[in-house]
């Protein structure tokens, strides 16, 4: 059977059972060739020892990944996951303080959402400051970080950083999307940051 | 030929010794690596969307032992008329085809930009960004650049890939005809007759296509 043909037969979740089944072979005949097709990339196994071993099959080579801002994201937030949109991978030093202004970056909702999270985890808020700075990004950082300690721990931003970068504009986080609340008022008028929550989401989102 | 492997180390040194942050799409062979489809490519296809960001990327492969190269031999006659051709940089095995703002006549579109399928940052002194297109926008650009095995190449993506969306490849198609491309219908309806004797590809794309070329000359 050509190569091809065989992963699309075993495409998908298979167990050893029913990749044999599925190929008209013997258990150990299955087991063989699943360890070929592992060494060639096409296969990635789960479980195993008390658990069921099964076998992710793909038509394509299942490539090794380095972590980019959706499993910084989805690793810091118990409450939900994000479902990436795109595959987005770092080769080299990546840090929660670059997963925070991707995601502000990013202007998605649920992005942005997940981020609040994040600010429990910042260790350097310098490298924070002046890359937020840098990519203009600071105002909107402040104003996600008074939102977040509204509903969560987090580690105090130093006072020295606590001020906006950017005055006399008025820049919206996601546009053209602006809470109504008073709560937030007060976090848009210091920051000047247009915020696009309501209370609900914050209670689902970030608490 | 340049390995998976090649290649990431390749755009981590080019990182290393860019003088700014520089942001760039992969297509060809480059993404198709980057997705799995296949190991290794001839060569490597980026475009940049300005000029300056090229430039950028082209002062770092000098930097690497880099010399441009001649694409008389990869492309056929007309389209090396076009002011948009590739610039290409060459050392040992290694080529790099780069493209600025357009691919021959093909724009750098809306949905080229929104609907990526992967995001690879190369964090050296400064920051690589290399965006890999959809898969339809891969077949699209292949059908233009019409380079030797470039029809291998998308068999080898259909073969794979049976979510392919062949009314996104053709609206992009017609986009880019109503924005300036004069070869892209042609181009693609050659691709889809020739992938036609191996692939079932249904005949409404065709006659899309034919309509909108049609629908351009009336105008």
């Amino acid at each position: 059977m050509e190569h091809e043909e065989l992963l699309r037969k075993l495409e998908g979740l298979q167990t050893i059972e029913t990749a044999a089944k599925t190929l008209g072979m013997r258990k150990q005949s299955a087991l063989n060739l699943l360890s070929r097709l592992k060494k060639e990339g096409y296969v990635t196994t789960t479980g195993g020892g008390r658990q069921k071993r099964l076998y992710k099959i793909t038509m394509r080579k299942q490539l090794p990944r380095a972590p980019g801002m959706f499993d910084i994201l989805n690793k810091y937030n118990p409450n939900f996951k994000l479902n990436p949109w795109f595959d987005h991978q770092v080769h080299g030093k990546y840090t929660v303080e670059d997963a925070l202004l991707d995601a502000i970056e990013t202007k998605s909702f649920r992005a942005i959402l997940a981020c609040l999270r994040l600010f429990d985890q910042i260790t350097d808020w310098k490298v924070l400051y002046h890359g937020g700075k840098e990519r203009k990004l600071w105002n909107q950082v402040g104003a996600l970080y008074d939102i977040a300690r509204l509903t969560s721990k987090t580690k105090k931003m130093p006072m020295k950083y606590y001020h906006p970068s950017v005055l006399g504009r008025r820049i919206s986080l996601i546009p053209p999307w602006e809470t109504k609340e008073d709560r937030f008022k007060g976090i848009e008028n210091r920051w000047g940051v247009a915020i696009p929550f309501k209370e609900g989401d914050l209670r689902k989102g970030a608490s | 030929m340049i390995t998976r492997q090649d290649q990431l180390d390749l755009f981590r040194i080019i990182s290393e010794n860019i003088s700014q942050d520089v942001g760039c799409y992969a297509f060809g062979g480059t993404a198709m690596m980057f997705y799995g489809y296949k190991d290794e490519t001839k060569d490597i296809d980026l475009l940049f969307k300005t000029s300056k960001e090229r430039g950028i990327f082209i002062e770092a492969l000098i930097k690497l032992g880099f010399v441009e190269t001649s694409p008389i031999f990869f492309y056929i006659p007309e389209k090396l008329k076009d002011r948009s051709k590739p610039l290409m940089f060459k050392r040992g095995d290694i080529r790099f085809d780069l493209f600025a703002g357009k691919i021959f006549r093909t724009l750098l579109s809306p949905k080229m930009e929104e609907d990526k399928y992967a995001v690879h940052d190369f964090k050296g002194k400064y920051n690589l960004r290399i965006t890999i297109l959809k898969t339809e926008q891969i077949v699209l650009l292949k059908a233009i650049t019409e380079r030797q095995n470039d029809i291998d190449d998308i068999k080898a993506i259909l073969s794979k890939d049976k979510n392919f969306n062949w009314q996104y490849a053709v609206d992009e198609a017609v986009w880019q005809h109503e924005h300036g491309d004069s070869w892209v219908l042609i181009d693609l309806e050659k691709t889809i007759r020739e992938l036609r004797k191996y692939v079932f590809i249904e005949e409404k794309y065709l006659k899309q296509i034919y309509a909108a070329q049609d629908g351009k000359k009336k105008r």
